[in-house]
């Protein structure tokens, strides 16, 4: 029984892993910014929140509310005033410019928080239990799963229902011709932009409420980002997903049968998909529909 | 009044010239046809015209205004658009999709969904098929839907008949009939000599970056074609 009680709890920590990965997809498959920031920025996020729910009386979903349009800001304005300024088939100016902010939010953080550990505090929730068939399944983690499903489907309903998400993916085949139609590239890179970081501010909260983290945490969530979008698939909100859910499972299963095995498993199991992929993948990805 | 004048337009590739002082002009209503060889700078002056490509010397005025530095998307909003080589459509959307992106920074004006339905009856069985399953010519009927959806008053059209077979090319060209008869000027270019000339009012021929050619369609012939088309060495 307790191999099925760990494959449902990595399900639900891989609901959480696929939110990684998605402001990282998003990014890469619409402007082909490699963001090497986005785990910074999932940890700005998170400290965001405790600052907020410290310092200020607002309740927890005010605060969810607040990270997230700052972060549609600050990614928003990102995009306006540096990355579109090098836009072009060369991606290494991004990813330095997206390196070199890494480094200085990370020494920021450290520099304003200091270094210790944190977590958002969510109170009586965060030791309630379901028990069924003699498993048990933690109430927040289940909360946490869900809030990751409506992220998804919310963003899938974004891309294809609505006006600028169909730009976004019409942007990731042809952004000339998108241009041609009356569209400014720029600014549907700017708007795509904020939703990634929106996205990424999101999974840092989620992730906040789950488990403690410091300034140092971004370049592990990262490296969980890159490897799911690989698992999953360049370009496709569906393989996002399930590439979390495998890569949460397979964590949560090792260390089960290896307490001291700490994240090893999941990258060796990421190293396998590469293997068997023989990096074949698509690096220019079509943004299909999920 | 001309819709669209291009006075000694100058369009460079990096260090490489593709165009040298072409000016070319079309009128409103008209049809005009640009024909050449390969590498004549055709797809270059469509692409300078609505401003993909930037303008090295000359300009580009387009319903009185100067549009020769704009970005493509604000030349796009006056009321030109393109259906450029090889179709392009976003293969990752379907086709209704390629068809509202079309609408969605429209002008107002006559063409709506029921109107390029109505235009390719055949596109509306196919409209929710992903962009990249279908035929080349139902792409191009695509392209030209989405194309007419912005509400130009100038449409740009890139090689048409490229790729496609001749049945299929002249179901595509009996649609410009209606595309006429609602006011939109039109720039053909196109390979195939004779079908430019009889689907225009005036040609002009390109050869190595420069009109060797302009000529009311009614009036040309064969020899001042080949002539053009050619150069000296071709006659």
């Amino acid at each position: 029984m307790s191999i099925v009680e760990a494959i449902l709890n990595g399900l639900m920590v891989g609901g959480l892993y696929g939110l990684f990965g998605l402001g990282l997809a998003l990014a890469f498959g619409i402007m082909r910014v490699v963001n090497i920031a986005h785990g910074e920025f999932i940890v700005l996020a998170a400290y965001l929140g405790v600052s907020l729910l410290t310092l200020t009386p607002l309740p927890l979903p005010l605060v969810v509310i607040c990270v997230a349009m700052a972060a549609f800001a600050l990614g928003w304005l990102l995009q306006a005033t540096i990355l579109n300024r090098v836009l072009g088939p060369n991606p290494i100016p991004g990813m330095v410019i997206t390196m070199g902010l890494s480094i200085m939010l990370r020494n920021a953080l450290v520099k304003i928080y200091g270094s210790n550990i944190r977590s958002i505090e969510v109170g009586a929730l965060q030791d309630r239990g379901l028990s069924f068939f003699g498993m048990s399944i933690g109430v927040l983690p289940l909360l946490i799963f869900s809030a990751a499903i409506v992220l998804f489907v919310a963003t899938n309903f974004l891309l294809t229902r609505t006006t600028i998400g169909r730009a976004f993916r019409a942007a990731a085949d042809d952004f000339e011709i998108l241009e041609t139609l009356g569209f400014d590239r720029r600014k549907i890179y700017s708007a795509a932009m904020g939703l990634a970081v929106t996205l990424s501010a999101l999974a840092g909260l989620l992730l906040a409420m789950r488990s403690s983290f410091s300034p140092f945490s971004g370049a592990e969530r990262l490296l969980i980002a890159f490897e799911v979008v690989i698992i999953g698939g360049l370009g496709s909100l569906r393989g996002c997903f399930l590439g979390g859910l495998f890569l949460g499972v397979v964590q949560v299963v090792a260390l089960r049968l290896n307490p001291n095995a700490g994240p090893l498993f999941g990258h060796l199991a990421f190293f396998v998909v590469l293997l068997v992929k023989q990096m074949n993948f698509s690096f220019r990805p079509a943004w299909r529909r999920a | 009044m001309s819709l669209l004048t291009v006075e000694n337009l100058d369009v460079f590739y990096n260090d490489l010239q593709a165009t040298f002082g072409v000016t070319l002009h079309v009128d409103e209503g008209e049809t005009i046809a640009v024909i050449g060889a390969n590498g004549a700078g055709k797809s270059t002056l469509l692409r300078a015209i609505i401003g993909l490509t930037p303008t090295g010397r000359g300009s580009i005025r387009f319903a009185g205004e100067d549009i020769t530095h704009q970005r493509c998307n604000i030349v796009a909003r006056r009321g030109i658009a393109l259906v450029p080589e090889g179709r392009r459509l976003f293969h990752s959307l379907t086709v209704e999709e390629n068809l509202l992106m079309g609408m969605a920074r429209a002008r107002p004006g006559p063409w709506t969904l029921p109107a390029v339905y109505d235009l390719f009856p055949a596109m509306r069985d196919l409209r929710h098929a992903p962009a990249s399953d279908i035929s080349g010519g139902q792409q191009q009927m695509v392209a030209i839907a989405r194309a007419l959806l912005t509400n130009p008053r100038l449409l740009l059209c890139d090689e048409l008949s490229l790729g496609l077979a001749p049945k299929v090319i002249n179901e595509i060209y009996a649609c410009f009939a209606d595309i006429r008869g609602s006011g939109i000027s039109i720039v053909l270019v196109e390979q195939d000599t004779m079908r430019a000339r009889n689907s225009s009012n005036r040609i002009y021929c390109l050869l190595k970056g420069r009109v060797t050619l302009e000529r009311p369609a009614a009036d040309v012939t064969l020899e001042e074609i080949k002539h053009a088309y050619f150069g000296d060495h071709g006659s």
